[in-house]
């Protein structure tokens, strides 16, 4: 009878969960929009009105843009702030923004900005070059070491920003540099009504902290943040004083309401291809999930825009430290031939195709294609030439002495390096065709999978041989790169933080760095960093292998997006965002 | 005599054992070899039949990529290519341009199945090695402080506590760091043996430890001890048996623990280095979410999972069911 | 009895205790001593000042005095990574993670408990063969797998969310909120408790069948006791302490947050914040989670001991 009881049961229980699957089989209701394809497929025109959901990787930790240099702290001020002039970043020239219009003294060292009239916080208090004044001062303030300030430096000094009168803003450079005003294009202006008390206490660091109410919070940006919930989402609704209005006149933003919600990079493809958020801070899609998107796409609920190559590609960095050059296998690696050759041996087509599905092209410095003023095709002197490689690593003194299929050094020691590379990442990949490929040149790789906390230490250390990894620069300008470029700089990997230069070629590109930035006209400027690229693909301190094609996804309500090739792509100028009625 | 599901298990084992031993034989192809132009290739099934139903031998038509993006592939229908047995030191294989993947391809154009194979060798052997490694330790210091009771099995089982409760993750962590940054393919085997198996003893230890201390108290353990017997002769004899149901059942709950540990293991940067492949590595590059939809088959490590448990289980409870029966016998 | 029990139960409160204090020193001793560098932050100064206030530069033992006198008054310090108390992170997602844990043992016990009896008491038949092959197949199958496939599953048909936290409006009613978070809820409750029923039916059939064969059971057959109620009253009772010592290290292990799950699933709750706070190192929130996830694996040791205890009183002198 118990035994009844409980075969009763399960099979009750079966039925109880069959039961409510089928009640709970709904399709998810999105935020209550339509998703059905237009019919001819164009772009509608941009209307007022309207909410669209973004996600974002990561939570800021801080609504104090000047405290926090982190990507969700840059997303977050770019709805929230405004600066004094801005990069368009689709066609790089620097526009009028919260300055009306500006001339430029005859020795290029005087800026004198007019502010825009009229323009008000998101709290209604006027915005006058007091403010502005206020920013820079603690901007530059030692007692707060913003990370902004140490993209606002030129040679290290500080700009110098005065305010003779409400409505007027001069800045002057401390030394000739090209890119100018540019540099106000990171400094968000902030509410001196605000703000000033907490600075002149010394607690600057700790206001608009995540624990601040949001409506203390007060900018000039086409958004207002007005929930924060932690661990699920922040909300900005539109600024109703908002200076910026469009061709037409019509008064921006044209969204009502953006959501951003956390969610992590697996969980953000799903969320877009099934219709709960309607694009990504970090637009771009992988590889792997074109195909699901493309179904998508065909299906009508999701757009997919060509967003050109990517700007800051992966590199294959060696330890060329003179503490490390006593390690073995560095005795290879610190011979610019034995470089070479590994270039020459990779076949960049091969990595293409395999790795990215063929939506990449092979790059061989550091500037790509995606950066239309500065990229000068330069290429080594061979490509996947396994002949002039073999030479090239007899003249390294390899060869395969004892028919093993390795090559190996005079001393009968095989030709073996080690790479490091973040655990389980599309980078993971890369090496792991690299290595098979130098396999089969006779050279063995070792691949060191880490996690990324491991892998920077080893870096910070100076404890490896080589390293595949990349990061983020967003500059297109490279004089405003001065720390991978110049010897001297904390991302010259491969020997950072040099007190002179090491070696002349790197001599010789801090020379030609340094006169590029004190020069104003642009074809020279262009000739003097083509030189640059040339002698770092002669030299090649890093490998660059490929750089993969952009392609940005958004569901079809997103109206008028202008992408951008920098994260994020399509935020950045979210003021001109709409969504489809 | 033996029930056929024993019967099934054992060929099943059998099987098991013996292709992940010889797996470069029967592997098709290298599995670090990476075929251009077929990352996410599906898999090939052998042809008898050509298009104009005549009978050939075994054949393959070569995959060619049509749109590499959205993972499509067209059949080269004009040139089949004859499946080759026992050439090149391997049961069967085709020649250059025509891989032949039984189980497709995975995101580097490598075949799933050789690499299926040849990580059966490593996955199957660390958890294999470490679930004995558990089971024993477990054992061991299970009896004892189920047999010796008081302050020892005390202090035992607040040791297992403790080592249930560390997340390994932060000592995997910190171990890697003190290791040298190169480890072979043998180094890091006989290391997350080792770790694996200082890790999971805790499982069984606790379920041992509670039965030996009930079945020590049993009758037919005082009248042994009243024979004479020596107390490990009790132990091993009568009182161990006791628990063997239960070090069975947790050895199959181990083996795919420990197989998918073995992949969070390379996770945190504690694991094979490629190109030697692993089911649980395998399993992970699986899962970057998107690429499950449109390659399936690259799950199939979790179909040999699934088999060698089975396997293992059924005669492992033939095997039981063997001795009880004849226990009951005597 | 009532005494010893008593006696026996402060005890292991107290060893719990014990444990999860010695499990967070551990854990903070380690995250120390992993390596880890912000190289590529570029508000290094400011993080550093950011440990410096937070105190994650001190030396060794000066930090770990520190943390043990403020954890005792339930100061668990503050995230470097997320800038917030530990113990309002750890609150907040050890909810989500308990929420979940406890669906999925409800769910596990109840499909996998019952079965272990009917194919304990049934050697032979289809049926019993039939879940026996299934409860292997689900056990040897990862939880990573189930959890993809489940994914998979959700992603293509649309009839549940594809992973997440369930997103309730500030204005839906009672009934609508609770529907929703069992729609989010539900995928991720299938991927945690497929395996645990598995193994409950597999454990508690072995245990059934065992305890079938005691001579007492035997004995009640003579006596003429109906099957069903043998099994169900008697052998089941037997059966129990097996099934006991694993059921309460599955309460543990549900409690302390399977990060395999949550992490696919992006279900964001214990398990995927542990994960988090190592990959940045974030010291005070490693040692936070690591007491939090012992806390669940304790009190799971706990109550299955406690359980055992209270089961077959022989067991309490086997402290």
């Amino acid at each position: 009878m118990a035994g009844k009881l409980s075969k009763s049961l399960v099979i009750g229980a079966i039925v109880a969960a069959i039961a409510l699957a089928t009640y709970f089989a709904r399709r998810p209701s999105t935020t209550g929009t339509a998703t059905t394809p237009s019919s001819d497929g164009r772009v509608g025109a941009a209307v007022r009105g309207g909410e669209l959901v973004a996600s974002l990787r990561a939570e800021p930790t801080t609504h104090n843009r000047y405290v926090d240099y982190s990507a969700p702290g840059e997303v977050l001020a770019l709805l929230t702030h405004a600066t004094l002039a801005r990069v368009n970043r689709t066609n790089d020239t620097l526009e009028p923004w919260l300055a009306e219009s500006w001339t430029e003294s005859p020795d290029h060292l005087t800026y004198t900005l007019k502010l825009r009239q009229g323009v008000l916080f998101s709290d209604g208090t006027p915005f006058t070059s007091a403010d502005v004044a206020f920013s820079f001062r603690v901007l530059y303030d030692p007692r707060i070491k913003s990370p902004l300030a140490t993209d606002t430096l030129v040679n290290g000094k500080p700009l110098l920003v005065e305010a003779p009168d409400p409505a007027t803003v001069i800045v002057r450079l401390p030394s000739l540099f090209a890119p100018g005003l540019r540099l106000v294009d990171g400094v968000p202006i902030l509410p001196r009504h605000r703000l000033e008390r907490a600075f002149t206490e010394g607690k600057f660091n700790e206001a608009w902290s995540a624990t601040t109410p949001v409506n203390e919070i007060a900018g000039l940006g086409p958004f207002v943040l007005t929930e924060h919930t932690s661990g699920e989402r922040l909300v900005v609704t539109r600024n109703p004083h908002y200076w910026r209005k469009d061709a037409a006149g019509v008064a921006l933003p044209y969204l009502d309401k953006l959501t951003v919600v956390f969610a992590s990079q697996a969980s953000e493809a799903l969320k877009l291809q099934a219709g709960e958020i309607d694009l990504m801070t970090n637009a771009d899609i992988r590889s792997d999930d074109y195909a699901a998107f493309k179904r998508a796409a065909d299906q009508g609920r999701v757009r997919l825009i060509d967003g050109g190559l990517a700007l800051d590609p992966n590199l294959l960095w060696f330890n060329l430290t003179p503490a490390h050059a006593k390690a073995p296998a560095s005795r290879l690696f610190q011979q610019k031939v034995f470089r070479q050759a590994l270039s020459c041996v990779v076949d960049r087509q091969a990595i293409v195709n395999t790795v990215y599905l063929g939506a990449a092209v092979p790059i061989y410095g550091p500037v790509t294609p995606a950066n239309r003023t500065w990229f000068a095709d330069v290429r080594p002197a061979c490509e996947h030439d396994l002949a002039r490689a073999r030479e090239l690593f007899a003249a390294a003194g390899l060869s395969d002495r004892n028919g093993d299929g390795i090559l190996d050094d005079a001393a009968g020691k095989q030709a073996r390096f080690s790479i490091l590379t973040q655990a389980e990442t599309i980078r993971a990949r890369v090496v792991a065709v690299v290595q098979e490929q130098l396999r089969q040149a006779g050279i063995v790789v070792d691949i060191v999978p880490l996690d990324q906390g491991a892998l920077f230490a080893r870096f910070a250390k100076g404890d490896f041989d080589a390293i595949y990894y990349g990061i983020q620069s967003s500059a297109i300008d490279p004089a405003l790169s001065p720390g991978f470029w110049l010897s001297s700089g904390d991302y010259h990997f491969w020997n950072r933080n040099q007190k002179s230069p090491a070696t002349d070629w790197e001599r010789r590109i801090d020379d030609l760095m340094r006169q590029q930035a004190e020069t104003f006209n642009l074809e020279e400027r262009r000739r003097l960093f083509t030189e640059v690229q040339r002698i770092f693909v002669e030299e090649m301190p890093a490998i660059y292998f490929v750089t993969p094609k952009v392609t940005l996804a958004v569901s079809a309500r997103v109206v008028n997006p202008q992408p951008a090739p920098q994260i994020p792509q399509l935020l950045w100028s979210a003021d001109s965002l709409a969504a489809r009625h | 005599m033996i029930a056929w599901t024993t019967r099934a298990g054992l060929v099943g084992l059998s099987t098991v054992v013996i292709v992940t031993a010889a797996a470069r034989f029967i592997a098709p192809h290298d599995p670090a070899r990476q075929f251009p132009d077929l990352a996410f290739a599906p898999p090939m099934l052998p042809r008898v039949l050509d298009d104009s139903g005549q009978l050939h031998r075994p054949f393959i038509y070569p995959l060619r990529v049509v749109d590499r993006l959205e993972h499509r592939f067209g059949q080269d229908r004009s040139r089949p290519v004859p499946l080759e047995w026992f050439t090149q030191g391997r049961l069967v294989t085709t020649s250059e341009d025509g891989p032949w993947l039984l189980l497709g391809a995975d995101a580097l154009g490598r075949d799933v199945f050789a690499r299926m194979l040849r990580g059966a060798q490593m996955s199957l052997g660390v958890s294999v090695v470490a679930a004995a490694l558990a089971l024993i330790l477990g054992a061991v210091i299970g009896s004892v402080a189920g047999f010796v009771g008081g302050k020892c099995d005390a202090a035992l089982m607040r040791v297992a506590d403790f080592v249930l409760v560390l997340p390994i993750i932060y000592v995997v962590i910190v171990l890697r760091a003190t290791m040298p940054l190169v480890l072979s393919a043998t180094e890091v085997f006989w290391t997350m043996t080792v770790i694996l198996g200082v890790a999971g003893w805790p499982f069984p230890a606790r379920g041992v430890r509670a039965v030996i201390a009930l079945e020590r108290k049993k009758e037919y353990a005082e009248a042994a001890h009243a024979m004479g017997a020596g107390w490990l002769r009790i132990l091993l004899r009568h009182l161990l048996p006791a628990a063997r149901g239960f070090l069975t059942v947790q050895g199959t709950l181990l083996l795919p623990m420990f197989i998918l540990a073995e992949a969070t293991l390379s996770y945190v940067g504690f694991g094979f280095a490629e190109p030697t492949p692993s089911w649980g590595v395998m399993l992970h590059e699986a899962a970057e979410a998107g690429i499950l939809s449109e390659a399936p088959w690259l799950l199939a490590p979790a179909a040999g999972i699934v088999m060698s448990v089975l396997c293992l289980h059924l005669v492992s409870t033939g095997v039981t069911a063997a001795s009880e029966t004849r226990a009951v016998n005597t | 009895m009532r005494n010893g029990f008593r006696r026996y139960f402060f005890r292991r409160v107290g060893f719990a205790l014990l444990l999860i204090f010695a499990v967070s020193s551990a854990s903070l001793l380690l995250a120390r001593l992993a390596p880890s560098d912000d190289v590529f932050a570029a508000d290094r100064v400011i993080l550093a000042a950011e440990r410096h206030r937070l105190g994650l530069d001190k030396p060794l033992f000066e930090q770990y005095m520190d943390w043990l006198g403020r954890s005792l008054r339930f100061d668990f310090g503050e995230s470097l990574r997320f800038r917030r108390p530990v113990a309002a992170l750890i609150r907040e997602r050890a909810g989500r993670t308990a929420l979940l844990g406890f669906s999925a043992l409800a769910l596990a016990t109840l499909v996998g408990i019952p079965l272990g009896v009917l194919t304990g008491s049934r050697p032979g038949g289809v049926l019993t063969s039939a879940v026996r092959l299934a409860s292997i197949a689900v056990l040897s199958l990862p939880s990573l797998v189930t959890s993809l496939v489940l994914l998979l599953i959700a992603a293509r048909t649309g009839w549940f969310p594809a992973g997440g936290l369930p997103s309730v409006s500030a204005d839906a009613g009672t009934l609508e909120s609770i529907l929703t978070v069992g729609r989010y809820l539900f995928l991720p409750t299938l991927a945690l408790a497929l395996p645990m029923a598995a193994a409950l039916e597999r454990l508690q059939s072995r245990a059934i069948r065992e305890s079938l064969t005691e001579p007492c059971i035997v004995a009640a057959f003579a006596r003429g006791v109906p099957r069903q109620r043998v099994v169900w009253r008697h052998a089941f009772r037997l059966a129990l302490k097996t099934v006991l010592a694993i059921y309460g290290i599955m309460i543990g292990t549900a409690l302390s947050g399977s990060f395999v799950v949550e992490i696919v699933m992006a279900w964001r709750g214990l398990g995927d914040l542990m994960y988090q706070a190592l990959q940045s190192r974030d010291l005070y929130l490693v040692a936070g989670c690591a007491a939090a996830g012992s806390c669940g694996l304790a009190f799971g040791i706990l109550l299955s001991d406690l359980a055992l205890a209270a089961v077959d009183p022989r067991v309490e002198d086997v402290v």
